[in-house]
């Protein structure tokens, strides 16, 4: 007879192959990184930039990432998205804090022509006037329908406090600036930031080396000609914010303060502490104020990491009612870190958890690939993985008091909420 | 090519066993065929309130993800209208703990007020988050009733009002697990690196002491032909007029399914699309438009939605729309842009595919379809498709009569 109650035993996963990607130079400081294991056609090449929204004036950086694709003095906006269409390509940017990203998904035949297509169109984007129009008008609208949510509105006001040592990382966008955006910025922008602001290429898919050195040979002139320095140090500002929404069913909170990168000795006891309060579905957070209390829908934890810095996030949406109710159970749950120890139990299921997680992420080559990504920008090697896991797996309860004891002071926190 | 296996237990559970031999990760789903659709009218978004139960504990385990964490895994589900999904993904050496907890509650759940009691307040607090809380949250609870007035489909999967939540029993709880959660209702897909004698093995051991319990038959009203076009317009507290055009169209299992998917990519889905460039490029007249079918069991619909610009009506948008439909009507597209369709068709399917997770889910949705193989078979339904079938679906899904419009007009924002 089956005994139900009976756990199947639990096997412990010791470490994790991590695959490198082949690492060619493109220039001095820009390099090209390749994996070509792949076991279909698919295939996705990464161009990064230094474009982020703190390398430019208000939202110039946004703006013309958004436009790469609007038309050259050749070629509308509409003839390049058919020429990526027909060749069966997904094209995707986004610019994030100090990065910008150009993507493009495809099956390995169509990538270099869908390569030429791309750099074409964003070598030299004209910046057609109506385009600029037309781009600005729907990011304002857009911007107004994001005005509407509490989370956006939160987040908002959460970044300002966060970095607010440093204007460029502070800044958000207002109304007004969708309709002061001139055309010479845009195109001194793209000069700088594109033209010359090649930060490094990422290539997952089974292409030889002829297809590697067009692309080498066709990027070369973009990349930058200096080393990458971002901001080294970002102070939160501390206390309690409110911004206030009529109507709103549920209050948006976020709880944080500016951290460190993986570079920092405390990173790797840091980020297990950040799964035990709330990086995963068992976790003090979720078992508390959603399985307990049922006052949200979901309430979770991260740490972000910038170039040189890094940030602590507490973020949820919760009953109006209950906003303060949920911040007293955040401040509860971050002072028994504190004060308790946690048990052996449950710090053993959090370093498994945490392993299993690194063996899913690291899972397939596009993972692969973001993995190495994730060290190499910090100048680091994908030995950081195993020697996390081996840490992770040795680490004591003490351990995690002192890392709570250190970082996770609630009068050094940014408190915002909004509803 | 996905190969697989298939196999049945006594109790009626169909299995089907993927080998994947590159990755270190095993994945186990379960679909159950109970959605939205098998809702009664007067307590709706139970399928959904229920997949939050099924974490609440089962008869002998008394924490759904604790066990699975230790295991370094992770899992999640949904509740659609037509079906309710649960996976786990977990290093492949501890499958063997998926397998306990989801056969655990198969057998039973523990049936706990408390867990009803949290439940039912995360779901209220996920209704206002999701449908709600957000501009535009609630355009689905409108469009539905508007384009459905007898099928299930009528109502959203999280249910038609928060009362429908706040009212749910134990007493329900209770009917509608023993209705719908047995063995062979269920479909079990278990993807990664094994063999098919080890996975045999494994399910057996978990599985076959399930009892069979009543097979389900759906027996779900007919929705009658929609003869007329409908129309409904809100006032919102939002910034922009908003647009959603739906149309009836074929249901899954239909020959049309895949030629009207095609036609909404025609339509609507990328930057160079029918509607993208004429309505948006040249006339200016949307920030923002796209067209998409929902992909239903049943009848479905296909969606075209957007946003106007400022100053422009949604009569200017009616004509050139129809204009627009019109022209797909009355003449065959290019060979060109044929292959354009199926080309963006390949590049998003080898990529689905890439991932273990979304082939573990296919291999279950495809066999409650009634063929697993159909897997497989699908890319070449689409490659046969002619610019004659487009023409004829369009002229047969592209009708006024067929339409229901939900029209959101923005009220005075500050």
């Amino acid at each position: 007879m089956l005994d139900r109650t009976k756990q199947p035993e639990i096997k412990e996963i010791e470490k994790v192959d991590f695959l490198k990607p082949k690492v060619l130079p493109i220039s001095e400081y820009t390099e090209l990184y390749h994996i070509s294991a792949v076991p279909n056609e698919t295939c996705r090449l990464d161009l990064h930039f230094q474009a982020g929204s703190v390398t430019g004036k208000g939202i110039i950086p946004g703006t013309v990432n958004g436009l790469l694709l609007s038309g050259t003095n050749e070629k509308s906006a509409i003839k390049i998205a058919s020429e990526i269409d027909a060749l069966g390509g997904f094209f995707n940017s986004s610019a994030s804090l100090e990065y910008a990203v150009l993507t493009i998904y495809c099956l390995r035949e169509n990538l270099i022509p869908l390569f030429d297509i791309v750099m074409d169109a964003i070598q030299n984007v004209a910046f057609h006037e109506k385009e600029v129009k037309e781009y600005l008008s729907d990011k304002k609208q857009r911007f107004k329908i994001n005005m509407g949510k509490v989370s956006f509105l939160a987040q908002m006001e959460y970044r300002k406090r966060i970095f607010s040592t440093h204007p460029d990382y502070a800044k958000t966008a207002s109304l007004e600036d969708y309709d002061n955006v001139s055309i010479e910025d845009l195109q001194a922008f793209h000069q700088k930031h594109y033209l010359k602001g090649l930060s490094h290429v990422s290539l997952v898919g089974d292409v030889g080396d002829q297809e590697l050195a067009h692309i080498i040979d066709a990027v070369k002139n973009m990349s930058r000609d200096q080393k990458i320095e971002f901001e080294k140090t970002i102070k939160n500002e501390r206390g309690v914010f409110h911004v206030k929404k009529e109507g709103a069913l549920q209050n948006a909170i976020r709880i944080g303060r500016t951290i460190f990168t993986k570079k920092h000795k405390d990173f790797i006891d840091f980020t297990i502490l950040n799964t035990v309060l709330g990086d995963y579905f068992g976790s003090r957070l979720m078992s508390n104020i959603r399985e307990d209390k049922g006052y949200t829908y979901g309430i979770g934890s991260f740490v972000m990491e910038l170039k040189n810095t890094g940030y602590f996030t507490i973020g949820t949406e919760v009953r109006a009612d209950v906003k303060d109710a949920t911040i007293k159970e955040i401040k509860k749950e971050i002072e028994r870190l504190q004060i308790e120890l946690v048990s052996k139990e449950e710090l053993d299921l959090v370093k498994n958890y945490i392993v299993g997680q690194v063996l899913k992420d690291s899972d397939g080559p596009f993972s692969q690939m973001d993995a190495f990504l994730n060290v190499r920008l910090q100048d680091m090697d994908l030995d950081f993985y195993n020697k996390a896991i081996q840490r992770t797996k040795e680490i004591k309860p003490e351990k995690i008091q002192e890392v709570a004891r250190k970082y996770l002071n609630w009068e050094e926190m940014t408190i915002v909420s909004a509803g | 090519m996905i190969h697989f296996d298939e196999f049945q237990l006594e109790n009626g559970l169909t299995v089907i066993f993927h080998k994947d031999h590159t990755t270190p990760m095993a994945v186990v789903n379960t679909l159950y065929k109970v959605g939205a659709i098998d809702e009664e009218e007067d307590k709706t978004g139970f399928a959904h309130l229920f997949e939050h139960l099924m974490f609440g504990g089962s008869i002998h385990i008394p924490n759904f993800d604790t066990p699975l964490q230790e295991a370094g895994g992770e899992n999640n589900a949904f509740t659609s209208n037509d079906i309710t999904n649960y996976y786990e993904v977990l290093p492949k050496e501890n499958i063997e703990i998926a397998l306990w907890l989801e056969s655990d509650r198969m057998l039973s759940l523990a049936f706990t007020e408390k867990s009803l009691e949290v439940q039912r307040n995360v779901v209220i607090e996920e209704f206002k988050q999701r449908y709600l809380n957000q501009p535009y949250g609630d355009v689905w609870l409108e469009l539905r009733p508007l384009a459905y007035k007898e099928h299930p489909y009528k109502w959203a999967t999280i249910g038609k009002s928060i009362e429908h939540i706040e009212n749910a029993t134990m007493e329900d709880v209770k009917a509608f697990f023993k209705k719908f959660y047995s063995p062979s209702n269920a479909i079990l897909s278990i993807c990664g690196n094994f063999e098919l004698n080890e996975i045999k093995a494994l399910v057996h051991k978990w599985y076959s002491d399930i009892p069979a319990g009543e097979e389900n038959q759906r027996k779900i009203p007919k929705e009658p032909q929609q003869t007329e076009f409908r129309e409904k317009t809100i006032e919102r507290e939002v910034p922009a007029d908003a647009f959603y055009y739906a149309f009836k169209m074929c249901d899954k299992n239909s020959p049309e399914y895949v030629v009207t998917d095609l036609l909404s990519d025609l339509l609507g889905r990328e930057k160079s699309s029918r509607l993208y460039v004429s309505l948006k490029k040249e006339m200016q007249l949307v920030s923002e438009i796209s067209a998409y079918i929902l992909g239903s069991l049943d009848e479905g619909l296909l969606i075209v939605s957007g946003k106007l610009n400022e100053g422009v009506c949604f009569e200017m948008l009616d004509e050139a729309l129809w204009e627009e439909l019109e022209k797909v009507k009355k003449e065959e597209i290019s060979e060109e842009e044929m292959q354009k369709l199926l080309n963006k068709f390949l590049t998003a399917k080898a990529f689905e595919e890439q991932n273990i997770l979304n082939r573990a889910m296919n291999l279950c949705y495809y066999k409650m379809l009634g063929d697993t193989n159909r897997i497989n078979e699908e890319t070449e339904l689409y490659k046969k498709v002619t610019s004659k079938d487009i023409l004829d679906v369009a002229n047969d899904v592209l009708q006024k009569t067929k339409c229901s419009l939900l029209k959101v007009k923005a009220k005075n924002v500050r």
